[in-house]
């Protein structure tokens, strides 16, 4: 305990943590305040939030597959290059000849999978547990737009592999888009960078997928975490007072 | 007792103090009327938590990828279409729409009331009552349940009458366009969509009790449309049993 404590009360130690040993109040206070990934949780919880069968943890769910993507996927980016070429005998030589290439693969494709269904399953738990209700609108809408994001995430990927699962899907779901009369057409060649799916998508795609969506995904999940703290914690958190407000309306 | 006269003010500027009432404001703080016996300090307890859901997720990502290989079919060729050509499967909703109705209507004009109306849902019902509890009350988990068995039973049931007979085909010709393959279309789902409101109408529902019957049809919509086009469309897009597809065709490959 004393190699312990030399260690913590060390300059060095004190340099990095701006707070003692989290074991009393003050301490487990100035963790979550001083510290930056912890911040985004309040301070005190109320017990009836963390019960599993309240939030069933689908939003750390989808989180934890969001981070292991972002993992899985650096390890992809280092055996793939996005052209029509090379992308499709990369991820043949990634399967069959990169040390557990095969197995980062296969992370990364059900651990996509995995964060659309977790984000689909949070919205609906949100919904059902009337966790949108004010104050939390608009924490709400951005993860409305936290979803289509992943879906936009997940579209982008589906084409990487280049073949033939991934050409047609691209090209039936880019199909839909076309249907829209006035912009339609515009938002077709934009996305495709062509009429058709062609090296210009596959290095749009590449793009929207490894840069422009993680980068607004980890900008909107960080929002929408720190946003849940300030309107309050978890909505379990009112179930304490909305007996008074029940006789007020 | 002293203070009983009736010319006291209730909040009198005193010389020492150095706060003044401005305004009384209707509302509450945070932490009024709860028990601080009911929270407890989030760290470690939140931390823990959350670690053994990033590990959990971690383990059955690894474990799954260990029993079950990410697809990969033959490189991409423009000039061979396969058959069923899908989008991936959380759009196969969308896909599965389409077969149903115009393209404008199914594949963009739905599709952006849906989004529309889910960002609209805190706005449209703004009460905080029942705010953080499971389906609000006995009333609204019941009003849910029967929404689903509803939605359960007649999507399907939609999907292949509509599938059978389908207006947009047997009218074709004999009225506008516009109408068999819009008009008809949108009045039929909104029908069913409306019809549960109706019912619930009749019991003077609030603004929550609306949502949770909206909500639930679009989220039960969402998910039949999803596996119809998903599981049960195989090649030509027709529908067969997912197990009995033809030409060997298995739509689980498309993951």
């Amino acid at each position: 305990m004393s190699i312990l404590n030399s260690i913590t009360k060390s300059r060095v130690w004190r340099s990095f943590f701006r707070h003692g040993w989290p074991d009393n109040p003050l301490d487990r206070s100035l963790i979550m305040t001083t510290n930056v990934f912890f911040h985004l949780h309040p301070v005190k919880v109320n017990l009836k939030s963390i019960k599993a069968t309240y939030s069933l943890g689908l939003g750390i769910l989808t989180v934890a597959s969001f981070i292991s993507l972002a993992l899985t996927g650096i390890m992809l980016m280092f055996y793939y290059v996005p052209s029509v070429e090379r992308a499709f005998p990369d991820i043949v030589a990634l399967q069959n000849s990169v040390p557990f290439g095969q197995l980062f693969r296969n992370m990364h494709r059900w651990g996509a999978h995995l964060m659309v269904l977790t984000c689909v399953l949070h919205m609906a738990r949100v919904f059902y547990t009337g966790a949108y209700k004010p104050p939390r609108e608009f924490n709400w809408v951005i993860g409305v737009v936290l979803l289509i994001l992943t879906l936009g995430a997940s579209f982008t990927g589906y084409l990487l592999p280049w073949d033939q699962l991934a050409y047609w899907a691209i090209t039936v779901g880019t199909s839909i888009a076309s249907y829209e009369p006035v912009m339609g057409a515009l938002i077709k060649k934009i996305l495709l960078g062509g009429p058709e799916v062609g090296q210009a998508s596959l290095t749009r795609f590449y793009g929207l997928h490894i840069m422009v969506i993680p980068a607004l995904l980890f900008l909107l999940i960080s929002l929408h975490m720190w946003r849940v703290r300030k309107d309050g914690g978890l909505a379990a958190n009112d179930l304490d007072v909305a007996p008074a407000e029940d006789a007020q309306k | 007792m002293a203070d009983q006269s009736p010319q006291k003010e209730a909040f009198p500027k005193g010389s020492v103090k150095t706060y003044n009432l401005v305004e009384v404001v209707r509302g509450r703080t945070n932490m009024i009327e709860k028990g601080p016996d009911n929270t407890i300090f989030a760290f470690p307890i939140v931390a823990i938590l959350e670690l053994l859901i990033a590990l959990g997720t971690g383990a059955f990502l690894v474990l799954f990828s260990l029993v079950k290989n990410a697809p990969l079919e033959d490189l991409a060729n423009p000039l061979v279409t396969t058959d069923p050509a899908k989008a991936p499967w959380y759009f196969m909703g969308l896909q599965e729409m389409l077969e149903h109705a115009h393209p404008l209507i199914s594949g963009i004009i739905l599709p952006g009331v849906m989004v529309l109306f889910v960002m609209a849902i805190p706005y449209l019902d703004n009460s905080r009552v029942g705010s953080g509890r499971w389906f609000t009350s006995a009333r609204g988990k019941k009003i849910t349940l029967w929404t689903t068995i509803y939605t359960t039973i007649i999507m399907p049931t939609y999907i292949v009458i509509d599938n059978l007979f389908p207006p947009r085909e047997l009218l074709r010709g004999i009225l506008p366009d516009f109408v068999a393959q819009s008009l008809i279309p949108v009045i039929i789902l909104a029908i069913i969509v409306l019809l549960p409101v109706a019912v619930l109408m009749r019991s003077k529902p609030n603004a929550r009790e609306v949502m949770l019957v909206l909500f639930t049809v679009l989220f039960i919509s969402a998910v039949i449309f999803t596996l119809s086009g998903f599981l049960f469309r195989g090649p030509g897009f027709k529908l067969y049993w997912p197990w009995d597809m033809p030409n060997g065709y298995n739509p689980l490959n498309n993951l």
